[in-house]
């Protein structure tokens, strides 16, 4: 997030898109409640009726993968109408002129069409956000999930550019990251272009510096991506993954495929706590302890890190994740010395300049956001505040793509997922708690009373469910939360996943598939 | 305030009267909910007042009920306010806790607190720190009531529409220890639903609360909609009140007039 | 007697909530929400306060595991190490660094997840480590 998440309650017009909050981020939505509480105007942006849905001014429901019509056109509005901020393109952006030329044709008039929203809800829309002193953006995702993720991405960016509405207090475009410790696995560098804090694996002085720190040779070559992993196991090319903690065979899309990839592999290690679908492929299983068991800390979507303590022993022989990894470095012939987490913080400070002043004890009471360069650093509560890490903000000219797959007359129901509120992601630990999987122990298609009709569904009965990629069975329920021609379904199940059925195209820059578009077919279980 | 506690627990622990004292301790640059078993560990004793008096309150009867099932032949000390003391009297009366083996070391509460909490009797029998303040009765009821059935009705659709059922309410709530909860039970509330069931969820809940709770906030202050769950319970509380004159945990041996299920084994 | 309170940070989302785990003789029987948190307030979701119901669970997994026969079987660590290390080696040795890749996690420490992409880098020599939380 580019704000702190406290800062929202001072907004005074929230516009929530592609997050459905109060499921997937509860006290967030504490933020939002009390925003709402004090006189702020909440636009929520969502083809299924969420429960901020029921107290937003304004709630449209554009089709699915609609944004960046939408957002173009509110733009469009407010460049009309001057609500834009002028003095913060001038000062603060470059790429305004190029921006300007696309909007043209976004009338809200030509994005009804696309968006299926009234040309004159998306002029209010553009009007609530313009005009509040404190405008915020949060979304979560609804847009990132998409194969115009970064399309997405950007022209919210655009939006909060043209109003001004970035680098102050309760301002910002405000990404709720999707896992717990998300941010601190990005900041960490478990990506594979880049080195802890962001830094460029191709550039020479980083691949200088982290050769000395580590005392090893490496490589400039950025690496594979998730994806890239799993089509590369399966052509060939890559013989070995190591997994940790996470569980593919749930969380990614086309399911078929990701078993196939995995049973290719000659080696495959999983890390992880309990025994997922993953790790039943596996030749080798770890198992490594949960957050109780073990000292560390999390970053979370504000880019505060928070200690994380150990609260009983690992259960059985189970050990921390982080001893594992140092024993088979250990073994492979690469020396790991580290006594504590606590001692593995003190390289990361040392590598990472957004956690240079970041220490355990300073870590005690409210944590510390980062970047923190110094330990005399009070951390940074928003970001952007005189300049952006570039220098200026480039406006990026972003025209709407439709999604990779659209409904026809063989799959005539557009298909989305996502979280519901007692489970987080793939189920491994939720589905473990019992009073969490008592409130929801099954996954369930949402499908609109008027098309259950059509189908002779009722609610509950069995429905078929399948797309190019796969076919599935799940239980009916009947609900107006989503719209006609649109069903929904939650991802957490493996016995009833809905990644059976998602799309595997990515998103050209950034590698997120396309998991919250896809056309289906539905069939009553007869 | 916290010196005069101090010493007083000390001397619980010395004597060896009790196993172990449930108490407030600052740690981790937090406050916490922490059992004191050595004298050494009291330099960090606090009540509670970080920013605001008494706005670091945790449910400690809630935890001492757990101790007390692990370990019912020992005696544990507790700090307590006038809520806390009301929390223990009720729960004795229903059979949850055993007072003979309870020593309670009570503090009063400052004026401020008692207005924040609208607390009819912000202090316990007995303190060791702090002085004697006014109860308050409850204007928030009051103002309520005052509106136009509509209106009220409105208001509290409102509400109840953030409710994102965390259950913390019931999880915190000392006067809540049912085996089974009849907001779990799917016959009353439908699962698998936010909001929940509107009114049902928090109209069950009230109906529980009636003759149990104890008024102690802590719900409100668990509530991450910051729905004003107290005023409803107050409200409900009043009206039992009327009917019975009967308030939970202001009259230590008095039971319930709805304690018509009888008490649970001990 | 053994009762204790250790505060800590939430598994279950990116909010980051902040609460103590209450352990009673070794099992974590609660969760309190803390007060003083800058995140949560005192509050938590239905995925927090029952986030100690997991911890515990039967289902975890309390030994190694290795393929025998085509069948996971209960191993030492030793064992389960030195075989993770040495096939390892060998494909590296066989088909070179790039061939091997690692998927770190959003569920792991900020330390685990820095201590994984070094071992990925420094000591097999390859680029290739990334995380599933695109998804
Ligand atoms: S005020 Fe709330 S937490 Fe306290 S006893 Fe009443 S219902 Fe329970
Ligand atoms: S604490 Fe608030 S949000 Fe949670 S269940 Fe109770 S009323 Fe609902
Ligand atoms: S308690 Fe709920 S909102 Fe808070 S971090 Fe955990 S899962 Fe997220």
């Amino acid at each position: 997030m580019t704000n702190s998440i406290a800062e929202l309650e001072n907004a005074d017009c929230i516009l929530v898109i592609g997050s459905n909050t109060t499921s997937s981020h509860p006290l967030i939505a504490m933020r939002i409640f009390r925003a709402k509480q004090k006189g702020a105007r909440l636009i929520v942006a969502d083809p299924r009726r969420i429960q901020l849905a029921l107290m937003a001014d304004l709630h449209v429901r554009h089709n699915l993968g609609t944004d960046v019509a939408l957002i173009n056109a509110m733009m469009h509005v407010i460049i009309k109408e001057g609500w834009h901020n002028q003095a913060f393109i001038d000062e603060r952006t470059e790429g305004f002129e190029d921006l300007k030329k696309i909007l043209d044709a976004y009338t809200p008039e030509k994005a009804a069409e696309i968006t299926g929203v009234a040309a004159d809800d998306i002029i209010r829309m553009a009007e609530y956000y313009a005009k509040a002193k404190a405008g915020s953006i949060v979304y979560c995702m609804g847009i990132t999930q998409h194969t115009t993720g970064v399309d997405n991405v950007r022209t919210l960016a655009n939006l909060s550019m043209i109003t001004g509405h970035i680098g102050r207090e309760s301002t910002g475009v405000n990404p709720l990251r999707g896992q717990n410790n998300v941010q601190g696995a990005c900041d960490m560098g478990g990506l594979p272009n880049v080195y802890p804090a962001y830094q460029a694996v191709t550039d020479p002085d980083n691949k200088k510096k982290f050769e000395s720190a580590w005392n090893a040779a490496l490589s400039d070559k950025v690496g594979l991506t998730v994806s890239e992993m799993m089509s590369g196991l399966s052509h060939g090319p890559l013989k070995a993954l190591y997994i940790l903690g996470e569980n593919p065979m749930v969380s990614d899309p086309d399911t078929a495929h990701v078993e196939k990839a995995l049973k290719s592999a000659e080696l495959l290690v999983v890390q992880d706590i309990f025994l997922t679908e993953t790790a039943r492929l596996a030749h080798v299983v770890l198992p490594g302890a949960t957050f109780a068991e073990k000292d560390g800390t999390f970053s979370n979507t504000e880019r505060r890190v928070m200690r994380v303590r150990k609260a009983i022993d690992p259960v059985g022989n189970a050990k921390a994740d982080w001893e594992i990894i140092k024993e088979i470095s250990n073994r492979f012939g690469y020396p790991m010395e580290y006594g504590t987490p606590e001692e593995i913080m003190k390289e990361i400070s040392s590598v990472t300049p957004s956690y240079g002043g970041i220490t355990y004890q300073r870590l005690d009471g409210e944590g510390l956001l980062w970047p923190c360069p110094t330990t005399d650093h009070p951390g940074t509560k928003f970001l952007h505040k005189d300049k952006f890490v570039r220098g200026k903000g480039l406006f990026y000219a972003v025209e709407f793509k439709p999604p990779a797959e659209v409904v026809d007359e063989e799959f005539p129901f557009w298909f989305t997922t996502g979280r519901v509120f007692a489970h987080y992601h793939t189920g491994t630990m939720t589905r473990n708690c019992p009073t969490l999987d008592s409130e929801i122990h099954e996954g369930f298609l949402e499908v609109n009373p008027g098309d259950a009709e059509g189908l002779g569904l009722r609610h509950g009965d069995a429905v078929n469910i399948s797309s190019r990629r796969g076919l599935m069975t799940a239980k009916t329920m009947v609900t107006d939360r989503v719209t006609k021609g649109v069903v929904f379904m939650p991802f957490h199940f493996a016995e009833s996943s809905a990644n059976v059925l998602t799309n595997t195209v990515l998103d050209p820059v950034c590698k997120i598939p396309e998991l919250k578009v896809c056309a289906v077919r539905l069939e009553k279980v007869a | 305030m916290s010196d005069k506690v101090k010493d007083k627990v000390k001397e619980l622990l010395s004597s060896g009267k009790i196993k172990g004292f449930l108490g407030l301790c600052s740690r981790d640059g937090n406050i916490a909910p922490h059992l004191f078993v050595t004298e050494d560990e009291l330099d960090n004793l606090v009540v509670g007042d970080k920013s605001a008096p008494g706005d670091s309150r945790y449910p400690l009867n809630r935890q001492l009920i757990n101790l007390v099932r692990a370990y019912p032949d020992d005696t544990f000390g507790i700090l307590v306010r006038g809520c806390d003391e009301r929390g223990l009297a009720a729960l004795a009366s229903w059979n949850q806790i055993n007072p003979n083996k309870i020593e309670m070391v009570g503090i009063a509460c400052p004026q401020e607190l008692a207005i924040a909490c609208e607390c009819l009797k912000p202090y316990p029998e007995s303190f060791v720190d702090g002085e004697k303040c006014e109860g308050v009765t409850a204007e928030t009821v009051a103002r309520i009531d005052s509106l136009k059935v509509k209106e009220r009705f409105d208001l509290w659709l409102n509400e109840f529409s953030k409710c994102i059922k965390c259950y913390g309410c019931r999880n915190i709530c000392p006067m809540c220890f049912c085996n089974e909860c009849s907001l779990e039970n799917d016959e009353l509330i439908r699962k698998g639903e936010i909001p929940p069931e509107i009114p049902t969820f928090h109209l069950t809940r009230a109906v529980h609360m009636a003759g149990r709770c104890i008024d102690c906030g802590l719900c409100s202050e668990a509530c991450p909609a910051d729905i004003p769950l107290r005023t409803l319970y107050k409200k409900v509380a009043d009206i039992i009140y009327k009917q019975y004159n009967f308030r939970a945990g202001y009259d230590a041996g008095q039971k319930s007039p709805l304690n018509f299920l009888g008490g649970l084994p001990e | 007697m053994d009762y204790r309170t250790v505060l800590t940070t939430c598994t279950h989302c990116g909010c980051g909530c902040n609460f103590y785990l209450e352990v009673l003789d070794g099992k974590v029987i609660g969760t309190i929400p803390c007060k003083t948190s800058p995140t949560n307030e005192g509050k938590l979701c239905i995925k927090g306060w029952n986030v100690h119901e997991f911890i515990q669970s039967e289902k975890r997994l309390t030994q190694p595991l290795l393929r025998k026969d085509g069948e996971l079987k209960e191993v030492s660590w030793d064992e389960a190490l030195d075989f993770t290390a040495k096939r390892l080696r060998e494909i590296k040795d066989t088909h070179g660094a790039d061939s091997i890749g690692f998927l770190t996690s959003a569920r792991v420490t900020n330390e685990e997840n820095y201590l994984l992409q070094k071992f990925c880098r420094a000591a097999i020599g390859t680029n290739n480590v990334d995380h599933c939380a695109r998804l």
